[in-house]
């Protein structure tokens, strides 16, 4: 199995997925919805959303920054992004493994 | 419709998402998933709610070794300063050398503390680099440590050969400084701090090598001024990655330039 984000359950993905839709700069959470379905072709609920939102706030690897109007956009600390650094690292290798079982050369 | 949902999570969540969420929920149509979704989220926010209690053992341990590492490598570079300060003075008054050692003991204690802390950070990423870094600068930290105190109990006599206890202290001192600029090499080669202050230790340790060359005698203002140069760059180095360690800890992701992603 890839490896998930630590200690985060079910929400494993959905916080990867929301990690790395904050890795280019702050968003709120009807962009991160969006950007992830753009990128993943899934819908990402407004459930899994805010409970994978506040379990990334609780262990300090997104910030949330004041609301404009009534949306409150998030961002990426820098444990935030060291952690996402590690899980796309040990995602690309076990990646590589399955190509490379399957006989096709990464890339 | 948007209201009654949000009534089905916790007060306490909904008094700090409720408004957002609401929001959210405000800018497109809810169908039977966004419905089914919020339901198993009302849920878990229920549940998530009451074992918050216990959460999160390894966030709080990786924070905390960033901020005891970031204070205790800013306290121990601001001793090492003052230690130089009261050493340049020292020949002026007896209370400046007591000053002296006092600040370099402590000094050396805290950028031991710094070391372990800050490695424990780095090495969630490159433990084995870290780790190697780690391993002589602390056992200079500790060499020197008990040189002094056996400076303090032995006075002049030999303790090792012919050799006094301040040859200990000296040989744990220049261990720790050039150690440090191995920690600073892992550190740039890391990128989790700044490398600005990676190049600082690094800067130190390299202008020692005058220090050592000239250490048998001749060339005594070179060796003095390579010597305040080691010192200087090896304390602002530790006093930048003990600012970078804390805004690591509090700041955005633009803390860490050049993270890798």
């Amino acid at each position: 199995m890839p490896p998930a984000v630590p200690e985060l359950g079910r929400f494993a993905e959905p916080a990867l997925l929301i990690l790395v839709s904050l890795s280019d700069g702050p968003k709120h959470g009807y962009a991160i919805m969006a950007d992830v379905e753009a990128g993943t072709s899934r819908p990402l609920g407004p459930g899994t959303l805010y409970a994978a939102l506040a379990r990334l706030e609780e262990r300090g690897l997104i910030e949330a920054l004041p609301p404009v109007d009534r949306r409150r956009p998030y961002r990426l600390t820098g444990i935030g992004e060291t952690v996402l650094a590690d899980q796309l690292r040990e995602l690309t290798e076990f990646a590589e493994l399955g190509l490379r079982r399957l006989g096709r050369s990464p890339g | 419709m948007i209201a009654l949902l949000l009534r089905l999570y916790p007060a306490v969540w909904r008094a700090r998402y409720g408004d957002e969420f609401a929001a959210i929920l405000e800018e497109r149509p809810i169908g039977p998933f966004d419905v089914a979704d919020i339901l198993l989220g009302a849920l878990d926010a229920h549940l998530h709610l009451r074992g918050l209690a216990s959460a999160s053992p390894s966030r709080k341990g990786s924070t905390m070794s960033l901020r005891v590492g970031g204070y205790a490598a800013i306290s121990g570079a601001l001793l090492w300063f003052l230690g130089l300060l009261f050493g340049s003075a020292s020949e002026t008054a007896a209370v400046f050398e007591a000053l002296t050692l006092v600040s370099v003991v402590l000094g050396t204690v805290l950028l031991l503390v710094a070391l372990v802390g800050l490695s424990a950070f780095q090495a969630r990423s490159y433990p084995r680099l870290t780790w190697a870094a780690f391993a002589i600068p602390a056992l200079g930290a500790i060499t020197s440590l008990a040189g002094l105190g056996l400076t303090a109990g032995l006075g002049e006599r030999p303790v090792i050969g012919e050799y006094s206890a301040w040859y200990v202290w000296m040989a744990g001192t220049l261990a720790l400084i050039v150690g440090s600029g191995l920690f600073g090499l892992a550190t740039w080669r890391a990128r989790t701090l700044s490398r600005s202050g990676a190049a600082l230790l690094i800067v130190g340790s390299l202008a020692i090598v005058p220090v050592l060359v000239n250490l048998g005698g001749g060339g005594e203002r070179e060796t003095w001024m390579a010597f305040v140069v080691t010192l200087l760059a090896f304390a602002a180095g530790w006093l930048t990655l003990g600012i970078a360690a804390l805004r690591a800890d509090r700041l955005p992701s633009t803390s860490l330039k050049g993270a890798p992603l």
